[in-house]
């Protein structure tokens, strides 16, 4: 058996809506917060994946044959694996080059016979000094450095943005809940105010009555966030799914530690209700005689 | 005026007014001892339950000195208030029952708020509406009961926590002789085991045939005072 209530809070119909209200905006919360965490976990991702690698273009000349070319393309990948810092590197061959470049090019194309630039892809085992690697490769004509800074600067920027705004929207969607419990609470205060004054009449401390309300409030605050997070993470795990099946591998997913922070959220929920409650009340009681 | 020992209320040129209009109490002067048994008279209008309000706490004087219990209570803190309304068992006209908890729990009420245990509570409950003919109605709840049933309830809450000063508005008015008698009978039973009484009536009759000391209220005034033979 719970506390026991003097108040019948739940008679109130601004109460009664309120389980309702609270699990839409923790069910909008989820997605929000979820989509937040992926997008921070995508930026990580990349941010890493491009910091620890970089791409040497070696372009050819007009009148260079494909085997003088080739030969390029092996003295800047010698000159790359004898530099500090560079764990591998190989020229992506032409075959995969090729498919790159299917979808524009199409299949039957013969990109042998086209002046494209090769590429060398380099890993790294740590940073590297760009300035005295592009000195080193001036001994191969052409060859130049793409350390993806320029993508990965902003591409990361984006992201982090994205973040931004998905916390804001949460925070707002807190605000937004702490609200509608105000207005809840306050038509309670209305509703209750005759038993309100026996109760204070009879030695009630304001404690005693705001304790009622906040214990309500939390409940109904758990309850609805319960409910708004099961749906949410359903649609998440429903998302998922759809996203599993398309095969992408550059799409995030979920961590393990993503799963206690959604599921915070129903808590998150239930302390708002009740420490907004508990402000409300013991804020009007002390108007009271 | 000086204030002996056992006086637990005292009132000195206190004023009353709602809002902007007249004052409807005015230079009230008047105590009262421990364990004394006092009705407060008057015709409708005349003051009593502003009077009684002042005394319950439920509104503050706009001028004047108000002591209960030996503390100024025109400028106790709220946070004082609740242990000093502990001390004052209040049977309000219209009973102000809590429509929504059985007899028990409204009963209970004034226990439960001073943090008594649920054990304590069940006996202390159970015995007092026993006492008072309920024993029956533990779980009725107060829309189903008669206006007779209704007042021993109201009777019963604010004695069950035992307090030092008993306040009744009108509690015989909805009654007919013989059960105010019983009643005042109940009232006067609680003055000898040490509570202080005040009972608001305009039944001149009763007043008469119990002879306790009178405070009559006229147009906001006390006009006259009777004091108990026996003090």
């Amino acid at each position: 058996m719970g506390p026991r209530s003097d108040l019948p809070l739940s008679d109130n119909p601004a109460i009664r809506i309120l389980p309702w209200i609270i699990a839409l905006m923790v069910y909008l919360a989820t997605l929000t917060l979820a989509g937040g965490l992926l997008v921070a976990t995508m930026a990580d991702e990349w941010s890493r994946s491009l910091t620890g690698a970089l791409t040497v273009q070696v372009t050819p000349t007009k009148s260079e044959s494909l085997a003088e070319l080739d030969a390029r393309v092996a003295q800047a990948t010698r000159t790359l694996l004898k530099t500090p810092g560079v764990k591998s590197a190989h020229a992506i061959p032409l075959a995969e080059i090729s498919a790159m470049l299917e979808p524009w090019l199409g299949p039957e194309s013969n990109i042998a016979d086209l002046p494209l630039p090769r590429l060398i892809a380099v890993t790294l085992d740590r940073e590297l000094d760009r300035e005295a690697l592009a000195q080193r490769l001036q001994k191969t004509p052409g060859a130049e450095i793409d350390d993806h800074e320029y993508w990965r600067t902003h591409l990361v920027m984006f992201l982090r943005s994205l973040e931004i705004v998905a916390v804001i929207m949460v925070s707002l969607i807190g605000v937004t809940t702490a609200t509608i419990v105000v207005f809840a609470t306050r038509s309670g205060l209305a509703v209750h105010l005759e038993v309100i004054e026996v109760l204070h009449l009879i030695g009630a401390p304001d404690d005693y009555i705001a304790s009622q309300f906040q214990r309500h409030a939390q409940r109904l605050g758990f309850i609805g966030g319960v409910a708004g997070g099961v749906f949410g993470v359903a649609t998440l795990l429903g998302l998922s799914t759809l996203a599993g099946n398309l095969d992408g591998a550059a799409l995030p997913s979920f961590q393990n530690w993503h799963w206690p922070v959604l599921a915070a959220l129903p808590i998150a929920s239930a302390y708002i209700a009740k420490w907004t409650a508990r402000r409300i009340v013991i804020r009007a009681l002390t108007s009271m005689v | 005026m000086a204030t002996s020992n056992n006086t637990i209320v005292k009132f000195e040129k206190v004023g009353i007014r709602y809002g902007t209009g007249p004052e409807v109490l005015r230079d009230i002067n008047f105590d009262l001892a421990e364990a004394s048994f006092s009705f407060l008279t008057g015709v409708s209008g005349a003051g009593k339950s502003s009077l009684l309000r002042l005394m319950y706490l439920a509104t503050r004087p706009n001028r004047g000195l108000v002591t209960m219990f030996g503390k100024d209570v025109t400028t106790v803190t709220r946070n004082e208030l609740p242990a000093i309304r502990r001390n004052i068992g209040v049977v309000f006209q219209d009973f102000r029952l809590l429509n929504h908890l059985n007899v028990f729990d409204n009963v209970a009420l004034p226990l439960r708020v001073s943090g008594a245990p649920e054990d304590v509570v069940d006996k202390h409950v159970s015995e007092l509406l026993t006492w008072v003919g309920l024993a029956d109605h533990l779980k009725a709840l107060p829309p189903t009961l008669s206006g007779g049933q209704k007042q021993r309830v109201a009777i019963a809450r604010a004695v069950i926590a035992r307090p030092r000063l008993l306040l009744a508005d009108e509690p015989t008015g909805n009654v007919n002789d013989a059960i105010a008698v019983r009643l005042l009978y109940l009232f006067e039973e609680l003055n000898r085991v040490g509570t202080t009484v005040v009972i608001a009536t305009h039944n001149e009759a009763l007043v008469d045939r119990f002879g306790h000391a009178q405070l009559h209220l006229d147009k906001g005034s006390i006009t006259h005072r009777r004091v108990e033979p026996n003090s």
